[in-house]
């Protein structure tokens, strides 16, 4: 159909819409309108994605000069695949409607491992091992050296492409993964640089977060995107931790000693070079005096990992005297290295700020700071002139000159912890070295600048504001949509107390209660016996979940639960986690249905969804709260506080409250689902806690919900699930959730949306 | 860590864990023991590499590489005479080649390359700079002064954050007693029924609370808009000073390839101006005058006349 939004016309793929998204578009374009960032909520299953890539598309045809690109970043490669498709769909419907040949350029971009076609390359199982191979096959100066000797090893793939198919466009169209490979096959051109190459005039680019908030990859990849593009983050309720992820470090004994046998390396590459081939290694020097502008034309394939952010003055200045020539460098990076050995061998845990650790380092080594800014861009250097074909060998080394560059570079909002060894396991020593980043803003800054429009997107994102606290930017627009339903097809209750009336927590305090144990397990057996289908129930952590587990099983509980439902449990082993996965669903498809126990922050509460009757009733035992004893938590909420004025208690509320809405979320993907959302805490029925749930969520809570018993949700539980089983037809939908253009035309129906709009 | 042990009597880490190894200024490691027992006179050599030691010069060894350790106790003993700063010299890149030239010095003598030689150019160049050497003594480079700010910065605002929670605690709990109490007070004199002076109670502790709420917010400023912290003067550290060659005037000459072109102010006298447009009194209130374009386009006309 075709919408007209306050003067744009937008083609929408389907013939129905659901009047969310229309306000959804709404508030985009006037994000677009303004140049601003914006943030927006939307529960998922309500068609988040093809809103977005409609109404961005219909811009960029409308302003073909105002905005010029569309970056779409998601999480998954499943995700981004899913985006992919339901632009081709739009593409399609723009060629049915217009007549026109489709002009649009839209293509996904993911790592070598997900791209490569070379037979032997591709054919290696670990993403690191690929982006080795393929770097000693494809670099320059393997290439340079292959001109005087031919016998060496080549890509007939990226030869072929750097020989012809840069200069040949890509033609339009859509392309996903799988379409590049196919293309790169047909043309015999290597897909990933093909793809590399074309985004730079591709009207659609599809990619992961980590493509550019990640610096090192961003500056390779995403260095050169215009400024007049419209940046999406989808999924977005993680953000802050990807971007912390980022720019932190941590450093171990292996690190350590894997670091010492590649600056080894090194030196002996160094010394043997410098008998062999001394002019090499002059006119590095000599590039080095004039200054990194010159020393840092890299070739493309040149994928050393790059610096991480540094401030433009640095990389204009020269390279300080003291580590130009290679062996000084070499000197430099071995009293580094001995300087963290002798760090880490601590016997308690040390906590500094980055001030405090140059410090030291100029006391006890003499290094001081000017070359430690350096040193990732000087070791990046050596390794080009050395001509190190297996760059994945050197990630240890790597990410020390990494750790120098950051620490020295960033005053604030960075801390340094040493820890001699875990708190689960205080008598085995294990140091670990974190440098953790507690400022999220670092990472995204540069994204925020750059680019005219950044949409931070998903379906859990309250409470709106903290985001744009936590990372440092102004939103133009702040909304958060519900759903429209014709049905109240979600039902959260809140259990409060036990049959016998002894209030239900995971309070650290009462979490080895005896009573509480066997309430939460007298709430699972009793759901099992009512809900059919599947059961999905989350602990708040795997020591947690193996603990209740235990305990139950002493009680019998599990045997009586066995009695209605199979039972499946998730671990950290991603393998055995995808098996139970497997059957789970297996069991689901039989009838009698299956429980899955799982972990909020796990894999499942992440990236799985349980559709239809995968998950009829989702439990959360407990309130999702991080572990707060660790330190680098600690050190975060206490930067919190002061640069950002946010409470510790209100983060790790906002940070709880995000996962557990993540969790109950997987059950409702759409509007013809429906399911059961049981907070099984007392702490819950809290207005502090229910107040940062989303919205869509919130309003389904009546007063009448609130701190019920085990009785009083079976009973309710019930009353719902003989509701919803009745059969549900599109044409109950219509006019009220769901609305056809002429209905979304009608007068009455403009009003209720506006107002949905400005409500929030 | 554990494999580490004395080269003398084979002792390891992992057999004595108290074990500790010393190094002297050759680098190479002895155990406390073999030390007290080999340089019980006070002085001998070393075990390895026969160079005559002092006991008094052996150090607990800090790092593994005992290399380093070597390196660093040279490195310290060369910058204390190295010790030039960025502003000593006129340009960043002399002051790379300082730098390069001291880093040179330090790996030929922990390599024990060229060692007289290097003593000598050390030597000659303490005696030249020494009265530079002196006055460098006392003064931190640069990059160091910006560290020890920051450290006193982080110093202060960690202690001044200690105090201000501890104060705003010592408030609220007063502020909450004195609520209380005022409670107390009222319902024991008052006339107005207890329900009444309960709900107004309720009010004012909530209001109360959302005072506490706004003060945590309002944020303290300590900085004034220049970057400089408030309540403290700036170090002013003296400009570098620059001396370069003075520029002179070089009257600019351009090769026409033509005859010479008449001065401007001469156009009148020699009548070119006859033909020309005179300018208009709008014209000359802008700086223009017929002189200009006449002179122009003669200039035009003339260049590159000789082949």
């Amino acid at each position: 159909m075709k919408l007209n939004i306050e003067g744009l016309l937008v083609y929408f793929p389907y013939d129905y819409i659901y009047p969310e998204q229309y306000s959804y578009m709404l508030e985009l374009k006037r994000t677009l309108d303004a140049k601003g960032h914006g943030v927006l909520e939307m529960p998922s299953g309500t068609g988040k994605t093809v809103s977005l890539l409609s109404l961005i598309v219909a811009y960029q045809r409308a302003h073909p000069l105002e905005v010029t690109k569309l970056i779409y970043c998601s999480r998954t490669v499943p995700e981004i695949e899913k985006v992919v498709e339901e632009l081709r769909k739009l593409i399609e419907f723009y060629v049915k409607e217009t007549g026109k040949e489709n002009n649009l350029l839209a293509l996904a971009l993911s790592s070598r491992k997900n791209l490569c076609i070379h037979p032997e390359v591709s054919s290696l199982r670990f993403g690191k091992e690929v982006d080795g191979k393929c770097h000693s096959l494809t670099a320059s100066y393997i290439r340079a050296q292959r001109h005087s000797n031919p016998s060496l090893p080549s890509c007939c793939f990226y030869e072929e492409f750097d020989a012809v198919g840069r200069q040949v466009p890509v033609s339009a169209g859509v392309y996903n993964l799988d379409d590049l490979k196919d293309y790169g096959r047909r043309k015999g051109w290597c897909p990933y640089y093909l793809a590399r190459y074309s985004i730079l005039n591709a009207n659609i680019i599809v990619y992961s977060y980590h493509y550019l908030l990640d610096p090192k990859i961003a500056d390779l990849v995403s260095k050169e995107l215009a400024k007049k593009s419209v940046v999406v983050f989808d999924e977005a309720h993680n953000i802050d931790s990807v971007c912390i992820d980022s720019m932190s470090v941590n450093i171990t004994r292996r690190t350590l000693d894997r670091c010492q046998l590649n600056v080894d390396t090194l030196q002996n590459t160094i010394q043997r070079i410098k008998e062999t081939d001394a002019a090499k290694l002059k006119q590095e020097y000599r590039q080095l005096l004039e200054g990194l502008k010159e020393a840092s034309v890299a070739r493309e394939t040149d994928v050393f990992l790059s610096n991480p952010v540094l401030p433009d003055e640095i990389l204009q200045e020269a390279v300080p005297g003291s580590i130009r020539t290679a062996e000084h460098f070499i000197g430099f990076l071995k009293r580094f290295l001995e300087y963290l050995k002798a760090r880490l061998r601590t016997h308690h845990v040390v906590q500094e700020s980055a001030p405090q650790f140059l410090k030291d380092i100029f006391e006890k080594v003499c290094i001081d700071r000017k070359p430690m800014r350096f040193c990732a861009e000087r070791l990046h250097s050596l390794l080009r002139t050395l001509e190190i074909a297996d760059i994945a060998d050197f990630s240890a080394v790597t990410l020390i000159s990494h750790f120098a560059t950051l620490v020295s570079t960033y005053s604030k909002g960075f801390t340094i912890i040493i820890e001699p060894f875990e708190d689960k396991t205080p008598t085995i020593a294990n140091p670990v070295l974190h440098f953790s980043c507690m400022d999220a803003s670092i990472a995204i800054k540069p994204v925020f600048e750059r680019f005219q429009t950044v949409i931070i997107t998903s379906g859990t994102l309250s409470p709106l504001d903290i985001y744009p606290r936590i990372l440092d930017f102004r939103p133009v627009t702040m909304s958060s949509f519900t759903m429209t339903l014709a049905r109240t097809c979600l039902c959260p209750l809140i259990v409060g107390r036990g049959n016998d009336q002894v209030a239900m927590s995971s309070k650290y305090e009462t979490r080895e209660d005896f009573a509480v144990i066997r309430n939460y397990g007298n709430l699972l057996l009793e759901m099992s016996a009512i809900v059919p289908d599947g059961i999905v129930a989350f602990f708040t952590s795997y020591v947690y979940m193996e603990n209740i587990v235990a305990s139950w099983y002493e009680q019998g509980i599990l045997e009586n639960v066995q009695r209605n439902k199979l039972i499946f449990i998730e671990t950290p082993d991603a393998a055995e986690t995808s098996m139970a996965l497997e059957k789970y669903q297996e069991a689901c498809e039989n009838g009698r249905g299956a429980i899955l126990l799982s972990v909020a922050r796990g894999k499942v509460s992440e990236g799985i969804d349980f559709v239809h009757h995968y998950g009829r009733a989702v439990i959360m035992f407990g309130v999702p709260y991080v572990y707060t004893q660790s330190r680098i938590l600690k050190a975060r909420l206490e930067y919190l506080r002061d640069q950002f004025q946010i409470r510790e208690n209100d983060f790790l509320t906002f940070d709880a409250m995000r996962h557990a809405a993540q969790c109950v979320g997987r059950a409702i993907r759409g509007k013809t689902d429906y399911g059961l959302m049981i907070f099984a805490d007392k702490r819950y029925a809290r207005a502090d806690k229910r107040g940062k749930l989303p919205r869509w969520i919130q309003e389904q809570i009546t007063d009448s919900s609130l701190n019920l018993s085990i009785d009083e949700t079976v009973q309710l539980s019930k009353h719902f699930l003989r509701q919803m089983a009745q059969p549900f037809r599109r044409e109950d939908q219509l006019g009220l959730s769901l609305l056809t253009l002429e209905q979304l035309q009608s007068e009455e129906m403009l009003q209720r949306i506006t107002q949905l709009a400005h409500q929030s | 860590m554990d494999d580490q042990g004395c080269p003398r009597c084979k002792t390891t880490k992992y057999r004595n864990p108290s074990l500790k190894l010393m190094v002297n200024v050759c680098g190479h490691t002895l155990c406390e023991s073999c030390v007290e027992m080999l340089f019980v006179r006070g002085s001998g050599n070393c075990v390895q590499c026969d160079t005559p030691l002092r006991k008094s010069n052996f150090r607990v060894q800090l790092f593994e590489d005992p290399a380093i350790d070597k390196e660093v106790e040279i490195r310290k003993k060369v910058l204390k005479i190295y010790n030039k700063r960025e502003f000593d010299f006129p340009s960043l890149r002399e002051y790379n080649d300082y730098l390069e030239q001291v880093e040179e010095i330090v790996f030929n003598l922990t390599n024990n390359i060229d060692l007289e030689r290097t003593r000598q150019i050390m030597e000659q160049y303490q005696r030249e700079n020494r009265d530079v050497i002196q006055r460098n003594k006392v003064k931190l480079t640069r990059e160091q002064e910006e560290l020890e700010e920051l450290l006193l910065l982080e110093q202060k605002s960690t202690e001044e954050r200690r105090l201000e929670l501890l104060e705003e605690e010592k408030r609220q709990l007063q502020a909450k007693r004195k609520n209380k109490q005022a409670l107390l007070d009222e319902l024991e004199s008052s006339q107005l029924p207890a329900c009444v002076l309960l709900a107004q109670h309720k009010d004012r502790a909530t209001q109360l609370e959302r005072q506490i709420e706004k003060q945590k917010q309002a944020v303290k400023t300590t900085i004034f808009s220049t970057g400089i912290p408030m309540g403290q003067t700036v170090s002013l550290q003296p400009v570098p000073e620059i001396r370069e060659v003075l520029y002179h005037y070089q009257p600019l000459f351009i090769a026409t390839h033509g005859p010479p072109v008449p001065e401007l102010d001469q156009l009148q006298r020699l009548g070119y101006l006859n033909h020309v447009r005179a300018a208009s009194q709008q014209d000359m209130a802008g700086g223009y005058c017929s002189g200009l374009a006449c002179h122009r386009a003669l200039q035009d006309a003339f260049s590159g006349l000789y082949p």
